[in-house]
């Protein structure tokens, strides 16, 4: 008895999870977008973007190793970016 | 850098500005000399990547004060220093940070970095934050020989311009933050919760707000506790340079002091300050054929009126 108990606190556990999952989707997915543009903002001028001076980027660059690699991330799906957004929507 | 300007408050500072050749370095090394045989503790520095003040005063200057007479005091900025220092700083926090960074050849990136623009004008910026939070105390008036009008406003400008990106990705910051929190709430397994999610705790935040701090104190230092000077000849082309100085500090808020006419007398062809600039305090000094040689002929230079506007603009807190 004990252990269905524990198994079906275990499966309520795994549902209650993907709900909270799907709950966060659609705010994780704009939270990558707002990190990748305040990374891709900073680090632009390496590319030809208008930028802050390139001191204030020196600056924040040693702290942006968790958005550095968002960004690089994101550039995987950039040539398809609706395709993601249809992905995350479960559009088929 | 950890800038500490607390208690300098009363601090005057007196900037020199002007067309390449105009007399810059003189007349400020005048009005510097001039204050000092007054009694007051003077530091006059040079901004300018081509030095010429420690001809001008007779002395072999370096980056730290040196005695030129009794209370006055000069040095030269070696802004190529004041980068390398930077980027060496930088470059040992991101090797600190980043594990991989062997792998990235950041000497060579960091090389670069060196011709980046603003790069130069962020040292004179940090040159300027170190003799007004380390030096200053020990000196009643500080005087700057700037660099030609082009890098100076530059310069000048610098904080007002990184203060609104700053402004913005601030806020951008405290966007991702807000995010971070509603994701952590609900979904405590997410990945994202291991970031940070506070504003007092993100360090990226927190640097956002150091250097808005630091900037803001230089604009303070600029457009508050500053006179600024703007050393012309009477020719056409120098009054054409000041016209552009005076649009310029207008729009970024610090004050046109006042307006020094060096080597009246020069030329005989007519001439009369253009009427844009008639608002405008003028100090005129006149040109001495016989030249400038040694460091008591700046005193041949009748710096009072300059001094006593410099007094005047100090007591009343410069505007």
């Amino acid at each position: 008895m004990g252990k269905l108990v524990d198994k079906a606190k275990a499966a309520l556990g795994i549902v209650r999870q993907v709900n909270r999952e799907r709950a966060t989707e659609m705010i994780e997915f704009e939270l990558k977008e707002l990190e990748n543009i305040f990374t891709l903002l900073i680090m632009g001028g390496f590319v030809g973007m208008p930028s802050p001076p390139a001191p204030i980027a020196m600056e924040l660059l040693p702290l942006l190793e968790r958005e550095m690699n968002i960004m690089l991330s994101r550039s995987d799906f950039a040539q398809d970016p609706l395709g993601a957004m249809m992905g995350l929507l479960e559009i088929d | 850098m950890s800038p500490g300007y607390q208690g300098i408050i009363s601090m005057r500072n007196a900037f020199f500005l002007g067309k390449g050749g105009v007399g810059k370095t003189t007349t400020s090394a005048a009005f510097a000399l001039a204050k000092a045989r007054a009694g007051k503790r003077v530091l006059i520095a040079s901004l300018d990547p081509a030095h010429n003040l420690g001809d001008v005063l007779g002395k072999k200057l370096k980056d730290k004060p040196l005695k030129v007479e009794d209370n006055l005091d000069a040095l030269e900025i070696q802004l190529s220093a004041w980068v390398d220092r930077y980027l060496k700083d930088s470059r040992d926090e991101m090797k600190e940070t980043y594990s991989y960074a062997g792998a990235l050849n950041l000497d060579s990136f960091f090389d670069i970095m060196k011709y980046s623009p603003g790069t130069e004008e962020y040292a004179v910026l940090w040159a300027i934050e170190h003799i007004h939070c380390e030096l200053s105390a020990d000196y009643d008036i500080v005087v700057y020989d700037t660099p030609p009008t082009a890098l100076s406003l530059r310069f000048l400008a610098m904080p007002a311009i990184s203060n609104m990106w700053i402004t913005e990705l601030a806020k951008l910051r405290e966007r991702i933050l807000q995010r971070r929190q509603v994701v952590t709430k609900i979904n405590p397994a997410s990945p994202v919760a291991s970031s940070c999610v506070d504003k007092d705790d993100d360090k990226v935040y927190g640097r956002l707000g150091s250097i808005k701090r630091r900037l803001a104190l230089l604009q303070k230092l600029f457009s508050d506790e500053s006179f600024v000077s703007v050393v012309i000849n009477p020719d056409d082309l120098s009054v054409s340079e000041a016209l552009r100085i005076k649009e310029e500090l207008e729009r970024i808020d610090i004050p046109f002091s006042a307006i020094c006419v060096n080597k009246r007398g020069m030329s005989k062809a007519p001439w009369s300050l253009d009427d844009r600039l008639a608002g405008i305090p003028a100090f005129y000094f006149e040109f001495k054929p016989e030249g400038l040689r040694e460091r008591d002929d700046l005193m041949k230079l009748d710096t009072h009126d300059l001094a006593d506007a410099f007094d005047a603009a100090a007591a009343e807190g410069i505007r």
